[in-house]
């Protein structure tokens, strides 16, 4: 190894989402004369691409191809039994990855003369300067930063659980692996990448069990909409225990056996395969923060500022090894520009507030801003109104009214302060809520705006006109 | 009066008359006491009176913002 150190004017730690918003963004202030080191292992891209939000709706999608038909939902269609191969599905999805990574990663970033990649783990030596290490541990550079950026993303927690290492399990980064359906599938955590893949799986035609510790499933939502999304999950076939402990697992002949302790006892459930969906854990561990007086959460996640920075003067922090409460490739990205455009004397700060959300279930969930329950802690009062789609004219014709949105207003000025929906296409007219939220766009503001008619998003328009009219008194043309 | 002693590196620079705007916006700031610049380099020395001027400030001259094509940051915080 040359033991000189290479001296960039920004250095960042890791290669994922808020890695490349940060790179470019530092070289369009720059107009490309910044330095720029990238280090980090794993595919160019990180999380999101290779192994997240990409293959994950691709997944999801071909599953709802496979389920609409066999389940159709207005009069005269009938029911239709898609053949499928799930091998090809898989290879399909494997490629669209490889095709999304190559085209919005890996030749995106070879357009950047001015930056660097390193491929190897990066620890910190002192404020300034990190040791590259490649894969078998040897130091392969030591490269330092005037600035530097810490956004080395996060990977899947393993919970504790007696046996599940020995047995065997599939994690958001290893099921993409996959090559044939499984029979049935024990999915340990009810979040949003639990209820994800278990959905996929199962309208593929898995036996799906989700197990979850809590009481209720999608806990950052709104329980109107955990309520309604197990309802509609259990009548698709979907097994669930909630405040459930799993006390041990083991191997079962050709299958696995979970100990699933309850209320009601101790139960046994066997199925083909097991994923852990039980949150994701930050990539600091082989950091040596200290070394950079960098300081982290119980958690092991960096503590920043709202502007990004950290305890450290000159560093950093973006992505999911970040403390805060969502983890989103969206945010990732915001936080790289906001942490990049600080060190060039901006004074921008993230905005969690009107972060949007989604879980791409069907019908999906997205939600920004406080639910009912925060915002009352926060203020001691509030008021709501849920909205049912039953009574949304677009959803009854679709056949799919199995949904509901739920605003959330300060009482003392009618400004929308949350908004969380379920719909077929709640990650589109969510973004509605996100200029309410950002914004504080009232509830006549929402009524005063054209809605298209008959819309998904007229449901958010009802849904303002909830809190100053009876629904059930109105004409679907009154304004 | 104490002094401090701040390095920026400075983008955007190409040739000596970028090196007299930067350094004259630099120079106007209340409390820089002298600027040295490096077209080489692209880099600058500024000195500064810490009670009149925090170096995160100098990243906010009228010469570092936008229609300016100069921009900067500190090195070695």
């Amino acid at each position: 190894m040359n033991s000189e150190v290479q001296k960039f004017d920004l250095m960042i730690l890791g290669r994922g989402a808020a890695a490349f918003s940060a790179a470019i963004k530092a070289s369009e202030l720059s107009n490309g004369e910044m330095t720029v080191a990238m280090i980090g292992t794993g595919p160019l891209g990180g999380t999101c691409v290779n192994v997240g939000c990409v293959p994950s709706k691709y997944l999801l999608e071909v599953s709802h191809s496979v389920f609409r038909p066999e389940h159709p939902r207005m009069a005269g269609i009938l029911t239709t039994r898609v053949k499928y191969d799930f091998l090809e599905v898989m290879d399909g999805l494997r490629s669209y990855v490889a095709h999304a990574r190559d085209s919005k990663y890996v030749r995106v970033i070879e357009n950047y003369s001015n930056v660097k990649l390193f491929t190897g783990l990066g620890k910190f030596v002192d404020k300034k300067t990190v040791m590259v290490s490649d894969s078998d541990g040897n130091d392969i550079a030591l490269v330092s930063g005037s600035n530097i950026l810490i956004a080395t993303g996060s990977h899947p927690a393993i919970p504790n659980i007696e046996g599940l290492k020995e047995t065997g399990f599939l994690t958001s980064d290893t099921i993409w692996e996959l090559n044939g359906l499984p029979e049935s599938v024990a999915i340990i955590g009810g979040g949003a990448i639990g209820l994800e893949m278990g959905q996929a799986l199962m309208h593929f035609g898995s036996k799906v069990t989700v197990i979850e510790a809590l009481d209720s499933l999608l806990p950052q939502t709104e329980p109107e909409i955990g309520s309604a999304m197990k309802k509609l999950l259990e009548e698709e076939g979907m097994n669930f225990y909630l405040r459930a402990r799993i006390s041990a697992v083991s191997s079962s002949g050709s299958g696995k056996s979970i100990d699933v302790i309850t209320h009601k006892g101790k139960e046994k459930v066997e199925v083909q395969e097991i994923i852990v969906a039980t949150g994701r854990q930050p990539n600091t561990q082989y950091l040596d923060l200290e070394a950079a007086g960098v300081n982290t959460d119980s958690r092991g996640q960096i503590v920043t500022s709202e502007s990004m920075k950290t305890s450290a003067a000159g560093i950093y922090a973006a992505g999911d090894c970040v403390s805060k409460k969502m983890f989103l490739e969206t945010l990732a990205a915001r936080e790289g520009v906001i942490a990049v455009s600080n060190m060039f004397g901006e004074d921008l700060r993230i905005d969690y507030d009107s972060a949007t959300w989604a879980v791409f279930t069907s019908p999906q969930v997205a939600g920004v801003g406080m639910t009912e329950n925060e915002f009352s802690k926060r203020n001691g009062s509030c008021s709501c109104r849920v909205f049912s789609l039953e009574n949304l004219t677009k959803a009854s014709i679709m056949g799919e009214t199995e949904g509901i949105i739920k605003i959330t207003v300060n009482p003392n000025n009618n400004t929308i302060v949350g908004m969380h929906i379920m719909a077929p296409n709640a990650t589109d007219i969510i973004t509605e809520g996100a200029y309410a939220v950002r914004n504080g766009y009232t509830i006549d503001d929402i009524i005063a705006t054209s809605h298209i008619f008959p819309s998904m998003s007229e449901g958010v328009k009802l849904a303002a006109q909830s809190f100053i009219r009876d629904l059930s008194k109105m004409a679907c043309c009154v304004e | 009066m104490s002094e401090e002693r701040v390095k920026l590196r400075i983008y955007g620079m190409t040739c000596n008359d970028c090196v007299n705007t930067v350094s004259r916006g630099l120079k106007n700031q209340d409390g820089v006491l002298d600027v040295k610049i490096s077209l080489k380099d692209g880099t600058g020395e500024v000195e500064i009176d810490p009670v009149k001027v925090k170096p995160e400030e100098l990243l906010k001259n009228k010469v570092f913002e936008k229609p300016s094509h100069y921009k900067a940051t500190l090195v070695d915080q």
